[in-house]
């Protein structure tokens, strides 16, 4: 008997079971654990249940009866079942889409097939003729692991390379992921600095490795604000800033600014716009990155900062 | 009777087997008389491992193996049916990391502005969230956030329907590299998304090869008339810079906030320095943007090569600088309409 009818035979007969079943039962009712030697038959079918454990098979051992003298084996069907989920045809072409942009994608794409199984619509009808578009993979490393303990409550540990500073470990109580301009940021309490703060992924330096129960986030923590972020850095400022941009990046540059508004648009196509602001290095950097192409009129001390710093390098 | 004694590499093949078994059976039970074609397609296997594992799962069933209790599989001109295996009509449910792995990958591509998918997408991540169990992501509801990235393209559109008409186009484009907007005629082969910008990879009449464009800095997108033939350019997953030969080596010293640099832009080398500054080096085909990078970062970062770069540095601060000296908002009588080549007022106000 090929070990992979095996397999089948013994998902199937866990499955169906009306009572956990004990070695015995099991041995007596799938011929291949019929070997003279019980031990080695034993052996084999400890094998053959670390493997239905490994591709997700919930097996439980459980007291066969109400008397609860022997143990055994089963497979209980609200565990394994995949839930009934209807997606429809867009739905499931979407969920295509993700799973096989590029970067790790086994795991993904087995998630996708399971879910694709699982559902009536016509998975290749919602497929025909169309390939996906995606593009570069943002997850790195250690995005699973810290999902995985974010799910499950669980604090974490591991080194971290700051903008600032030197490189040092963190404890961290994990409370949202968010994904902004391309990057992964695990937001939660730092335990060493006792505040919220974001960690950007590509800056851990180590694995995480678990620091047991995490804390719930603090009362009207809202993971949104995080995506609050602009040319002043993250947050909403309460400050604002006069500039101009020059006709040929004002189209692109204007719109990239959550919050700008227009003032007007100059006859030489010099478009003036107000926008949220702060003084801060980011907000003086995105100004110096236009060149010669924008203009800081206000509030005075970014208009200074800009043309100090100018000043320095124009005589480099 | 089995063998005694499976390694450890025949257990894994026997396990990716098995659980490829366990969502293939479900899929032909919803879809009797599915093509083996389509089989092979969709769970990404080959149609002889595919038959292999028909004939095997064909000797199998529940024990003790009963009348009617034999799975029944038949597989004919190209077609399979499978019976008798009702208690594998629904597939084993995500393992978790199963399910994060996709749910994660779903979200960030709800991070590129403008997805086509994006509302059939976000509906059926919902309902990933929600219904695969209490276990597997319930508690991420909420706690994963998804920013966009800049605006949505408004040439994005247009540029797909390009590529799917293959259509020749005519664009109005900015290129940061140069700093400047130029016209061009593109033959769009692909469309896609990476860190939170949209690509579009054309052959550019312009250059004579193929280019990458960002689709939100194409100004404009106006008819030709003439279709193209696909040249079949790289799509998806192609790194965003070609090197090419007449590239000019950049030597930067980034000190430790400056650093952001060597992870968002694809650099060459990389090395620490004991001041915990790096040192990069990164292949470009112009100066002008990387000027403006220098500028951007104020002091924190140090030319090392090439030295004409120091000088195209000094020449921009000083370009930007006169916008101040001169006062007032409208002064620059000579910077409209510079569409096709550099503005001379770059080389009048030096």
């Amino acid at each position: 008997m090929h070990p992979l009818e095996r397999l089948i035979d013994l998902v199937a007969l866990l499955l169906e079971a009306r009572r956990p079943l004990t070695f015995d039962d099991i041995r007596e009712l799938i011929p291949a654990y019929q070997q003279q030697d019980v031990s080695s038959a034993k052996r084999m079918f400890e094998r053959d249940k670390d493997i239905l454990r490994e591709v997700g098979i919930p097996v439980e051992l459980d007291a066969t009866d109400a008397w609860e003298v022997e143990q055994g084996y089963r497979i209980r069907k609200d565990q394994y079942y995949l839930p009934e989920v209807a997606f429809t045809a867009e739905e499931v072409w979407a969920l295509f889409v993700a799973a096989h942009t590029p970067g790790e994608s086994g795991e993904a794409e087995q998630a996708f097939q399971k879910l694709s199984a699982g559902t009536e619509t016509n998975v290749l009808t919602a497929m025909a003729d169309r390939t996906p578009a995606p593009g570069v993979d943002p997850s790195g490393p250690h995005l699973g692991a810290i999902a995985d303990a974010l799910a499950r409550r669980r604090a974490i540990r591991f080194r971290y390379r700051p903008t600032q500073g030197k490189p040092g470990r963190r404890e961290v109580d994990p409370y949202a992921l968010v994904f902004r301009s391309g990057h992964w940021y695990l937001v939660g309490r730092d335990r060493g600095h006792d505040e919220v703060r974001s960690f950007r992924l590509s800056r851990l330096l180590s694995p995480v490795k678990e620091a047991g129960e995490a804390s719930a986030p603090p009362e009207g923590f809202d993971a949104a604000r995080q995506l609050e972020a602009g040319p002043w850095g993250l947050g909403r400022p309460a400050e604002r800033a006069r500039v101009s941009f020059s006709p040929k990046v004002a189209w692109w540059a204007v719109p990239d600014v959550p919050g700008a508004e227009v003032l007007r648009t100059r006859r030489d196509g010099w478009v003036e716009v107000d926008v949220p602001a702060s003084q801060t290095d980011a907000f003086v950097s995105w100004i110096l990155s236009f060149g010669p192409d924008a203009r800081v009129y206000s509030p005075k001390p970014i208009r200074d900062e800009v043309v100090a710093r100018l000043e320095a390098m124009a005589s480099g | 009777m089995a063998k005694e004694g499976l390694g450890p590499r025949r257990t894994s093949r026997a396990s990716e087997r098995l659980s490829r078994l366990l969502v293939v059976v479900p899929y032909v039970l919803r879809h009797p008389g599915v093509r083996i074609d389509d089989l092979t397609k969709l769970f990404d296997i080959e149609e002889a491992e595919l038959l292999e594992d028909l004939n095997l799962l064909f000797m199998s069933g529940l024990p003790p193996y009963g009348p009617g209790d034999l799975i029944d599989v038949q597989v004919e001109e190209g077609r399979v049916w499978i019976d008798m295996a009702d208690y594998f009509s629904r597939p084993v449910r995500l393992s978790r990391s199963e399910a994060l792995a996709l749910y994660l990958k779903g979200k960030a591509l709800l991070g590129a502005p403008g997805l086509e998918e994006a509302p059939a997408l976000s509906s059926a991540l919902a309902k990933i969230e929600g219904g695969l169990g209490e276990d597997t992501l319930a508690h991420l509801a909420g706690r994963v956030k998804v920013g966009m990235g800049g605006h949505a393209a408004q040439a994005l559109a247009r540029i797909r329907s390009a590529v799917e008409q293959r259509e020749r186009v005519e664009i109005e484009y900015y290129t940061a590299a140069r700093d400047e907007l130029t016209i061009r005629r593109i033959d769009p082969e692909h469309v896609f998304s990476a860190i939170g910008n949209w690509y579009v990879v054309a052959w550019d009449h312009m250059a004579g090869a193929e280019r990458l464009f960002r689709a939100d800095r194409i100004k404009a997108v106006r008819p030709t008339g003439e279709g193209f033939e696909p040249r079949g350019l790289l799509g998806a997953g192609r790194p965003l810079y070609t090197r090419a030969e007449r590239d000019i080596p950049v030597r930067l010293l980034l000190s430790p906030s400056a650093r952001w640099v060597a992870e968002y832009y694809e650099v060459e080398r990389a090395v620490e320095t004991d001041q915990g500054s790096l040192e990069v080096t990164f292949p470009t085909k112009e100066l002008p943007w990387v000027a403006k990078l220098i500028l951007r970062l104020g002091g924190e970062a140090q030319i090392v090569s090439p030295p004409e770069l120091a000088v195209m540095v000094a020449g921009t601060a000083r370009e930007t600088l006169a916008r101040y000296r001169r006062g007032g908002l409208g002064e620059d009588r000579k910077g409209r309409a510079e569409v096709h080549r550099r503005g001379p007022f770059r080389l009048g106000l030096l």
